[in-house]
């Protein structure tokens, strides 16, 4: 009897103690998107816009999430509090690239754009509205550096990698660091298939 | 394809201990998780590129659905370990039993019964089975696969019978090679070292066109000689050859096709007692042996919607040649057809039926013989399985039997019911009742063994005559019955902790048992001497429970540490009726604990370090002892696509025995320390 009750108190205090978490993490999220994250945190840590970009020293660094979002809430807990020199983040989802068009006029104040590879088929079309405006595009499919994109993440042997494509970067006044670049695929534009983007 | 069984409920005092024992394991191992939560924004883009997406979450993702104590060893999981061949991964799956008794023949079994021929395990490649109906087990030192392409090794404790049929009674292995398109490139890898001397392997692969891809390869490899118990050279050395394809056809469209098949050859050695009728009643000699066959095997799957039909034919052939025992030539032809129906998004229902025919042929010598020298077998099965979501998905319920025939016992039903509660999204709890039988195998039969001659007027035998204790195998042999009660927890605690606890009792009737009969005179083989028969019955039964603890943490992005307890009791009874002169309970040939602690850790971006260390309790009935074993393995990845190994197995140098031969009187070895290197190249 003591023993049935001693297992009762551990099942209770086991489920109290997980349930807890539920609430604190998106436990569905696989790691892929944590390490995303990270990536995106490096990225505007090593990523320089034109200091007109932002109004103050203190605007936030904006990133916009275009298409299917796959990062749950693993993005806003991880940047949550987190500045990067002394800029907060903030995060905005846009579910349709009509939706990047009706924000066009905001669209200047976007520092990020993470194009999700749910907006592939309409990748040019995207590409096309954020030309030469100073936004970093971000993406996850096969083909998103090649076509215009500027740093795709890549999963190759369970791990995350990188494209960048610099001609794309230096069209928008990007400059990307070059302890980045030496970490990087490097990916001229349209290269594999010998077309070019426009 | 490969998911779904198993079950216990507790209901002896001692699984209820050993559940409470691993939960407070549990709870102390989880008692901080806040602090493990990883602030990747502290973190350098080049330890971000380090860290491996892989397995805790997806792993449990995919497992958390099924109502069974199922675990699931990923590519990684196996080259990391450095882990040459099949037995060798198995040691890290909870609850699987992996004792090596020679260099070429191994004791594998799953919640006990283990030994050269454990008979309750089912173990297929691809969807093949690779058990044998001569002794329902395994040749482990003829099933071998190219392993930089295994996918994942899916391991089900319990009886999966009601999808695998008979013979799935204490667990189900599913290796599982990669699609021809996910091994598009060439990869040449060799080595060697104290215990695998040498091997090589080669695999191509390409693609015909945009929708079909291939692949071939060959690999080789020599095992040298191990010590006996003495210390003296055994003669246990053995070398084995294989080659295969697989071609896989996934056009845009609703249809695909597989298509892979496989040749090999091993030559293996063993030191082998054999009986004799003269003085000294029994000879010692170095044997050879050679195991050999191919198999080739097509796989249609036509998928609508949700919902799916799968038609699997193959054709396996196996010789085995032991110089001075046994030859024995087997075909086997299998087809099976499965149809998936997604009735609503709250109902799948699945039934499928299956045929398949043996043919054996074989050469008896004077110690083993087996009647009919040749023989046809033929199996006919359907199963159905119902599975139903309830409350949101958060209950599953599954509900299901197969029918079986075969030549030997007529008609099996196996039937299983199971539940899956998701307590929380991050948090389940499942339990099963499952009924499984095992089908008397050929030699169970027809079978005719001498053990041992006994000496005139030696012990035990007052006669003037020489003994010949003989075993036989009867056409009264029935299935061996199992009825499985199991239940299991499971647990994510934080995104880079997870816990797994199963528990089980198993209750068996009609387990094998060798009762002894009235001895006879026999004249010829000459000289005239006393046969001893022991026949193989069914009067043993008995339960079995245990409990089994797998735990994965990641503690920062570059160390993962692993670790699994497997706790098992055996409590078995010979029937009244039964005058088996061996002891009650075979338990002995499964140690009761055995445990491991695994760390993976990423030093550098380009060296990875794997430790192992592994206990396994003493074998008292076979006095084998406990033992520790510690296993080491570097990677080092040059950036020209070329990996460099090195490592060591037992490294501690303990010589030890795991196992010792049943059946067959061959010289056990031991196992001492190796040393390995390889090298790896994967050109673009």
């Amino acid at each position: 009897m003591r023993r049935l009750g001693l297992m009762i108190a551990i099942v209770a205090m086991l489920t109290a103690s997980t349930a807890h978490d539920v609430h604190s993490q998106d436990v569905s999220a696989s790691s892929e998107y944590l390490i995303k994250a990270g990536f995106i945190y490096n990225f505007a840590n090593l990523v320089q816009w034109p200091a007109s970009t932002f109004p103050q020293p203190d605007s936030p660094i904006v990133i916009a999430i275009l298409g299917q979002d796959h990062f749950g809430t693993t993005l806003d807990r991880v940047l949550e509090g987190k500045k990067v020199n002394g800029r907060p983040f903030v995060i905005k989802r846009l579910k349709t690239v009509s939706e990047l068009l009706k924000s066009v006029a905001e669209l200047k104040d976007y520092q990020i754009l993470f194009i999700s590879s749910s907006e592939m088929p309409r990748l040019a079309e995207t590409i096309q509205i954020v030309k030469s405006i100073p936004v970093l595009t971000i993406g996850e499919a096969p083909g998103f550096a090649k076509n215009g994109g500027m740093i795709n993440l890549i999963l190759e042997d369970n791990r995350v990698r990188f494209e960048v494509n610099v001609e794309a970067a230096k069209e928008a006044d990007l400059n990307i660091s070059s302890r980045l670049l030496a970490l990087a695929r490097i990916v001229p534009q349209g290269a594999a298939d010998g077309r070019k983007a426009e | 394809m490969l998911t779904t069984n198993y079950p216990e409920t507790s209901s002896a005092g001692y699984v209820q201990r050993a559940l409470a024992l691993a939960m407070v394991t549990l709870l102390f191992v989880a008692s901080s998780p806040a602090q493990n939560k990883i602030d990747v924004t502290t973190m350098s883009v080049e330890d971000l590129m380090n860290m491996q997406v892989t397995s805790v979450s997806k792993r449990t993702q995919k497992v958390a659905d099924a109502a069974a104590a199922i675990f699931v060893l990923t590519q990684e999981d196996i080259r990391r370990s450095g882990a040459a061949s099949i037995p060798e991964a198995l040691r890290l799956v909870p609850g699987v039993q992996v004792a090596r008794i020679d260099e070429n023949k191994w004791a594998i079994s799953s919640r006990g019964f283990n030994g050269r021929f454990a008979n309750k395990l089912l173990v297929l490649i691809d969807g093949r089975s690779v058990y044998t109906p001569l002794f329902s087990g395994v040749y482990w030192n003829a099933q071998d696969v190219m392993l930089e392409d295994v996918d994942r090794i899916e391991v089900i404790r319990g009886p999966g019978a009601t999808l695998w049929g008979a013979n799935a009674v204490n667990g189900v292995i599913n290796i599982i090679t990669k699609s021809a398109k996910a091994t598009q490139s060439a990869l040449v890898a060799a080595g060697g070292g104290t215990e695998m001397q040498g091997f090589s392997t080669l695999r191509y692969g390409g693609r015909l066109n945009k929708a079909t891809a291939f692949r071939g390869y060959a690999k080789y490899f020599t095992v040298a000689a191990s010590n006996d118990p003495l210390g003296r050279a055994a003669n246990d050395n053995w070398n084995s050859l294989r080659g295969g394809f697989r071609g896989d056809w996934t056009p845009d469209g609703p249809d695909s096709l597989t298509f892979q098949g496989d040749l090999y050859r091993s030559r293996f050695g063993e030191t082998l007692t054999v009986p004799s009728l003269d003085a000294p009643y029994s000879s010692t000699f170095p044997n050879r042996g050679r195991i050999s066959g191919g198999n080739v095997l097509g796989r249609w799957t036509h998928t609508f919607g949700l919902s799916s039909t799968s038609l699997q034919m193959y054709f396996d052939n196996t010789n085995i040649s032991d110089n001075s025992l046994f030859t024995d030539r087997q075909n086997i032809f299998d087809i099976d057809f499965q149809h998936t129906i997604h009735v609503s998004d709250w109902q799948q229902f699945i039934w499928g039926i299956g045929y398949r025919s043996i043919a054996d042929r074989n050469n008896s010598s004077f110690v083993v013989s087996l009647l009919p020298d040749h023989s046809r077998l033929n199996e006919v099965s359907g199963f159905a399985q119902d599975e139903i979501s309830l409350f949101d998905k958060r209950l599953q319920l599954t509900i299901g039997s197969k029918l079986e025939h075969n030549d030997f016992t007529g008609l099996e039903v196996e039937p299983n019911a199971r539940i899956l509660w998701n307590i929380t999204p991050n948090q389940s709890v499942w339990t099963a009742v499952s009924r499984a039988v095992r089908t008397p195998a050929l030699t169970e039969r027809g079978l005719q063994l001498i053990s041992a001659v006994i000496p005139p007027g030696g012990p035990g035998n007052p006669t003037p005559l020489p003994v010949e204790a003989t075993v036989f195998g009867s056409n009264q042999f029935k299935s061996e019955d199992l009825l499985a009660y199991e239940a299991g927890y499971r647990v994510q605690l934080t995104s880079n902790l997870s816990a797994d606890i199963a528990t089980f009792y198993n209750f068996y009737t009609h387990l094998r048992t060798a009762e002894p009969g009235a001895p006879f005179l026999e004249v010829n083989p000459a000289p005239m001497h006393l046969v001893a028969p022991f026949v193989a019955q069914n009067k043993m039964h008995g339960g079995t429970y245990g409990a089994e603890l797998f735990a994965d943490w990641r503690l920062v992005p570059k160390w993962k540490l692993a670790g699994s307890y497997s706790y098992l009791q055996m409590n078995l009874r010979k029937d009244a009726t039964s005058l088996d002169p061996t002891a009650d309970n075979p338990g002995p040939s499964s140690p009761r604990h055995q445990f491991y602690v695994r760390s993976s850790l990423d030093v550098f971006r380009r060296l990875e370090h794997d430790l192992i260390v592994r206990y396994v309790e003493q074998l008292p009935g076979f006095n084998i002892p406990s033992y520790y074993s510690v296993d080491t393995h570097f990677t080092y990845k040059l950036p020209s696509r070329i990996e460099l190994s090195v490592g060591s197995r037992n490294l501690l140098n303990k010589q030890h025995l795991e196992f010792v031969p049943d059946f067959i009187n061959t010289s056990p070895t031991k196992v001492g320390r190796t040393v390995y290197g390889s090298i790896t190249w994967r050109p673009e």
